[in-house]
C-alpha cells in the first residue's frame, strides 16, 4: 500500500506522520490533539488555542511570537478548534520556508520547531496558572468569535440548521462552544484542564516538506518529551432515523432569505457504502453538474449558489441556497423533487460520469496542497480508515449507478431551516 | 530566474496574443487563465472598429463574464465537468479572468477555454434570464458586512471615479443592459492584443503554444491599437471623510483608507510603490508593531484585523481596520499610531525584518498555482512582471520608505466607513 506518510511514534506515545518530498517551497508541521466535542468541555477546550498562542515562556507576549515568525522569513503560525464529527480538535500549525530558496544560512526549521513547542508544551504562566490577563483577553475574543457568525449570514443559516437537526447530540454543540459558558472559566482552572488535555488526549504531528526522516524524528523526538498517559476517546454517533420532519424559521433584517436542508444519509466515512454517497452528493448538489446548480440557478434561476455538502464522519448531508423570501415554497419543492429523481434512478449518463470525475478531480487537486493533504489523512485518523488517495480514486472509480440510487434510498430529509427576513 | 527554482517561458501570436507557462512538473493539477484587461471601471470607451464613442451600464464587465459561459450549444460548466474539470471566472475592477482547473484532459480543456472566450453568444431571452441569477448575487453581497463597509469607504474616498461603484452594478443598472451592448463591449476589450494567457501546473510549455498557436491562426484577426478608455476627473480630496451605515451584524465593523495621489503610472515603479506602502503598513499595524499589541489587548481588534495596499494605474488607497467594539477609539489610535510614526520615525531593523518577511511570503506563494496564476495576471495587466518582485524588494531602501510614509499618510486623504448593529 502506498502510503504518502510514513507513520512512527515518540517515545511517549505521539503519533508522528512524515511525508518527505521536495514538491513544495516549504515545511508544515501540523500537531492535532483530539478531544470528545461535548458541551460540558467544548468552550474550555476552544479557549487554550487562543491563550497558548498569546505567548510561552521564551516568547512572552504575541509580538514576541511574530518577531521571531517574521525573522524566520515570515513563517505562518497559527492555533485554532476544527470539528470533525463529534471531535473537537485543537490545530496548531507553522509553515516554514525552505531554506535553500532564502539563499540564506538560517536555520529556520530548527527555530521554527523550537517556537511550535514552546507555545504548545511551555505556556506563560503566574504559578499554577495562565497568565491572567491572557485568559480574561481571549475570554473576550472567543466571545467575538463565536458571535462573529451572526454577521456571516452564510454559514449561519448552516450552522444552524445542524444544531437544529442534532438538538441533544453532541454534533449540535459549535465549534468554539458557547459564550454563557465563558463568565465562569478561570486562568486556574484552566490550567489544570490543559495540563489533563496534553497528558491524556491523543495527539498527532504531521510533517510534509523536504526534511530528513531521520533527522525530524530525532528532533520532534527531543521536543515533545512530556510525560503522557493516553485515554482513549469515544466514537461519533450516526443517527439513522428521522422521526418527523422539522421546519424551522428564524426572522433577521437581510436582503436574501438563506435556506438550508439538513438530512441523514446513515452513512458515514468507514463504511462501505460512503464512495456511492460522495457520488449521490455529487449529483445531487456537488458542483455546476449538479441537479441542484441545473434546476434550482440555472433553470428556474431562484438563486445564485444551490450546493449540497457531506459531513464525513456523523453522516449528514446539508443543501444551501440564497433565494428571493417569496421563493421558499417552490424551491423546497425543486429540491425535494431532485432527491426524489435520483431515487428512482433518474440519473443521467452525464451527471453520473461528470460527478465522479469531479470527485476524482478534486482528490488529485488535493495532493497539491499541504493542507489538503494534511486535513484528507486526518479524516483517515478519527475515522479508522487506513487508505491513500490513490485507493480512494479506486473506489469512487468503482461505483455503479445501481450504488447510487441505493444510497440515496438512506437519505432522509430531516429539518428545513429558513432564515427570512422581519 | 532559478531563484525560487521556477522556470517562466513565454510566446506571443501574431494577432497580438501573449501566453505564459509556468511548468511545475511535479504536480498533478493544471490550472489555466485566460485574461482580459477590463474590469468595472471601464464603463466609458471607443468602440475601435467604429470610433464611437460609448457609455455602458454600470456592473456590465460583470454581467459579460457571467454570459462567457453560454454557448450556442449550451454551457461551458457542463463541458468542463464532462471533462472532469472545473472553471470559474471573476471581474474585477479592472479585468475579468476566465479559468480552470483539471488534473486530466487538459489539452481538451486548454481548447475549450479558448473556444468559449472567444466564442460571445448573447439571446434576448438569456440575458433577461441572467438578470435573475446576478440580481440574487447583488442581494447576497448587500448582507455581507464586510462588502459593504469596502464600497462605502471607496465611495467616501472618491468622487468620481468608477471604482466608487459596485463591481456587479446594482440591481437598477443591469436592468439597461442588452445584447448590443455586450457585444461593443466583447469586440472592444475581448481583442488578442488586450488580452492574455497565462498556465502553471503539469503541462509541457512548448504544446501549450502549440495548442494556442494552431486556434490562434484560424481567428484571422489583426493586431488592434490601444484602446481609448476615459475616466471621469477626479479631484485630489476625499468626497466625504466618512460614511456610517447600519446593518444586521453583532458588532461595529470598521476600515480606514487612504486615498493616494502619486497615480498616473504602472510597471516597475508602481511595483515598487506598492512593495514599500505595504512594507510601511506591515510596520506600523502588523502583528508585530505595539500598536497591534495595544489594540490587541484592549479588545479593540482581534486576529482578523487586516490592511493593505491596492494600487493600480488610475488609482490607489490603502484599508486598514476590521471588527470593533469602538469604532471611535480604534480610529483615534490609528491616527495616533501613524503620527507617531511620522514624527519619531521608522526603525530601520523592523524595516529589514519586514522585508525578510515579504521575501518569504513570495516565496510560499509559489506553492499554489492559484497564487501564481492569479498574481501573475494581476501584476501583468499592469506591465510588471511577477518575477521583478524579489528584485525590487532587495533594492528598496530604507529612506525611500520614510519619505513615502511623510507623503502618502495624509490625514486630509483619509476616509473612514462604519457599519454599526442596528
Amino acid at each position: 500500500m502506498d502510503r504518502l506518510f510514513k507513520r512512527k511514534t515518540l517515545d511517549n506515545g505521539i503519533n508522528l506522520y512524515i511525508h518527505s518530498t521536495d514538491k513544495f517551497k516549504t515545511v508544515t508541521v501540523c500537531a492535532f490533539i483530539h478531544q470528545n466535542l461535548d458541551k460540558n468541555t467544548a468552550t474550555r477546550t476552544a479557549l487554550l488555542p487562543f491563550v497558548l498562542k498569546r505567548g510561552s515562556h521564551k516568547f512572552p507576549s504575541s509580538r514576541y511570537i511574530s518577531l521571531c515568525l517574521e525573522e524566520l522569513y515570515g513563517a505562518d503560525f497559527g492555533a485554532d478548534i476544527i470539528k470533525k464529527g463529534e471531535r473537537q480538535i485543537i490545530q496548531f500549525f507553522i509553515e516554514m520556508v525552505n531554506s535553500r530558496y532564502t539563499a540564506s544560512e538560517d536555520k529556520i526549521l530548527d527555530e521554527g520547531l523550537a517556537l511550535f513547542k514552546d507555545v504548545i508544551l511551555n505556556p506563560l504562566t503566574e504559578g499554577p496558572a495562565f497568565k491572567k490577563d491572557f485568559v480574561e483577553q481571549e475570554k473576550d475574543v472567543l466571545k467575538r468569535n463565536i458571535e462573529a457568525l451572526f454577521n456571516d449570514k452564510f454559514n449561519y443559516a448552516i450552522e444552524r440548521c445542524f444544531q437544529e437537526m442534532c438538538k441533544g447530540e453532541p454534533f449540535s454543540v459549535y465549534k468554539y462552544g458557547s459564550v454563557s459558558d465563558l463568565p465562569e472559566i478561570k486562568s486556574e482552572d484552566l490550567y489544570d484542564f490543559y495540563k489533563m488535555i496534553i497528558k491524556s488526549r491523543p495527539m498527532d504531528i504531521f510533517v510534509l516538506g523536504e526534511v530528513d526522516e531521520g533527522q525530524i524524528y530525532e528532533k520532534l523526538n527531543n521536543l515533545f518529551s512530556n510525560e503522557r498517559r493516553e485515554e482513549k476517546i469515544a466514537g461519533t454517533v450516526v443517527v439513522k432515523e428521522v422521526e418527523r420532519e422539522k421546519f424551522v424559521e428564524e426572522k433577521q433584517d437581510v436582503n436574501q432569505g438563506k435556506l438550508s436542508l439538513g438530512f441523514r444519509t446513515g452513512t458515514r466515512y468507514g463504511d462501505e457504502d460512503f464512495y456511492a454517497l460522495m457520488v449521490f452528493n455529487s449529483v445531487f448538489g456537488g458542483g455546476p453538474h449538479s441537479k441542484l446548480f441545473q434546476n434550482v440557478r440555472e433553470k428556474e434561476s431562484l438563486a445564485y449558489y444551490a450546493f449540497s455538502r457531506l459531513e464525513k464522519s456523523k453522516g449528514l448531508m446539508l443543501a444551501s441556497c440564497g433565494i428571493d423570501f417569496d421563493k421558499l415554497e417552490k424551491t423546497i419543492e425543486i429540491i425535494k423533487e431532485q432527491l426524489d429523481d435520483i431515487k428512482e434512478g433518474r440519473i443521467s449518463d452525464y451527471e453520473f460520469e461528470s460527478s465522479k470525475k469531479s470527485i476524482i478531480n478534486s482528490y488529485k487537486e488535493a495532493e497539491d496542497s499541504p493542507a489538503m493533504i494534511i486535513s484528507l489523512y486526518l479524516d483517515g485518523i478519527i475515522n479508522g480508515v487506513e487508505e491513500s488517495i490513490q485507493e480512494i480514486i479506486e473506489k469512487i472509480r468503482n461505483v455503479t449507478k445501481e450504488d447510487v440510487v441505493k444510497v440515496a434510498q438512506k437519505v432522509k430529509l430531516d429539518t428545513i431551516y429558513f432564515l427570512n427576513k422581519m | 530566474m532559478n531563484y525560487i527554482g521556477e522556470n517562466l517561458l513565454s510566446r506571443e501570436f501574431d494577432n497580438g496574443l501573449k501566453a505564459y507557462v509556468i511548468p511545475k512538473k511535479n504536480f498533478n493539477k493544471v490550472y489555466a487563465v485566460y485574461s482580459t484587461k477590463y474590469g468595472s471601471i471601464d464603463n466609458e470607451f471607443v468602440v475601435p472598429t467604429t470610433g464611437e464613442r460609448l457609455k455602458v451600464p454600470e456592473g456590465i464587465a460583470h454581467f459579460l463574464e457571467h454570459k462567457m459561459f453560454e454557448m450556442p450549444y449550451g454551457n461551458v460548466f457542463d463541458k468542463y465537468a464532462e471533462l472532469g474539470a472545473s472553471s470559474n471566472a471573476y471581474t474585477n475592477y479592472t479585468n475579468t479572468t476566465y479559468l480552470f482547473s483539471t488534473t486530466s484532459s487538459f489539452e481538451e480543456c486548454m481548447r475549450l477555454l479558448l473556444e468559449f472566450v472567444e466564442t460571445p453568444y448573447f439571446t434576448e431571452e438569456s440575458v433577461e434570464k441572467e438578470k435573475g441569477i446576478i440580481t440574487q448575487e447583488l442581494r447576497m453581497y448587500e448582507d455581507d458586512p464586510e462588502w459593504q463597509v469596502m464600497l462605502n469607504l471607496l465611495r467616501a474616498m472618491y468622487h468620481r471615479h468608477p471604482v466608487r461603484d459596485d463591481i456587479g452594478g446594482t440591481v437598477e443598472s443591469i436592468q439597461n443592459i442588452d445584447v448590443d451592448a455586450l457585444y461593443k463591449c466583447y469586440d472592444t476589450f475581448y481583442h488578442p492584443s488586450n488580452m492574455v494567457i497565462f498556465v502553471a501546473g503539469a503541462v509541457d510549455a512548448d504544446r501549450v503554444f502549440e495548442i494556442i498557436g494552431e486556434w490562434e491562426n484560424k481567428r484571422g484577426k489583426l493586431p488592434q491599437g490601444e484602446i481609448i478608455r476615459t475616466y471621469p476627473e477626479e479631484p485630489d480630496t476625499v468626497n466625504k471623510p466618512r460614511i456610517d451605515v447600519k446593518m444586521s451584524v453583532s458588532r461595529p465593523l470598521f476600515l480606514m483608507g487612504f486615498k493616494d495621489n502619486d497615480v498616473g503610472y504602472d510597471g516597475i515603479e508602481l511595483l515598487q510603490k506598492e512593495i514599500i506602502t505595504n512594507i510601511l503598513l506591515e510596520i506600523i499595524f502588523g502583528k508585530s508593531s505595539l500598536t497591534y499589541e495595544k489594540l490587541y489587548e484592549e479588545g479593540l481588534i482581534d486576529d482578523r484585523f487586516s490592511f493593505g495596499y491596492e494600487g493600480q494605474k488610475g488609482y490607489g488607497f490603502c484599508t486598514i481596520g476590521g471588527e470593533t467594539k469602538d469604532p471611535e477609539k480604534l480610529k483615534d489610535m490609528l491616527v495616533t499610531s501613524i503620527d507617531e510614526a511620522k514624527e519619531g520615525g521608522l526603525k530601520e531593523e523592523d524595516f529589514e525584518r519586514v522585508r525578510k518577511k515579504y521575501l518569504g511570503d513570495y516565496i510560499q506563494g509559489f506553492n499554489s498555482l492559484e497564487f501564481i496564476a492569479n498574481s501573475f495576471v494581476s501584476y501583468y495587466h499592469r506591465n510588471v512582471n511577477i518575477f521583478d518582485y524579489p528584485k525590487v524588494l532587495k533594492r528598496i531602501t530604507f529612506e525611500e520608505a520614510e519619505r513615502r510614509l511623510r507623503e502618502f499618510f495624509d490625514f486630509d486623504r483619509m476616509a473612514v466607513s462604519t457599519v454599526y448593529p442596528k
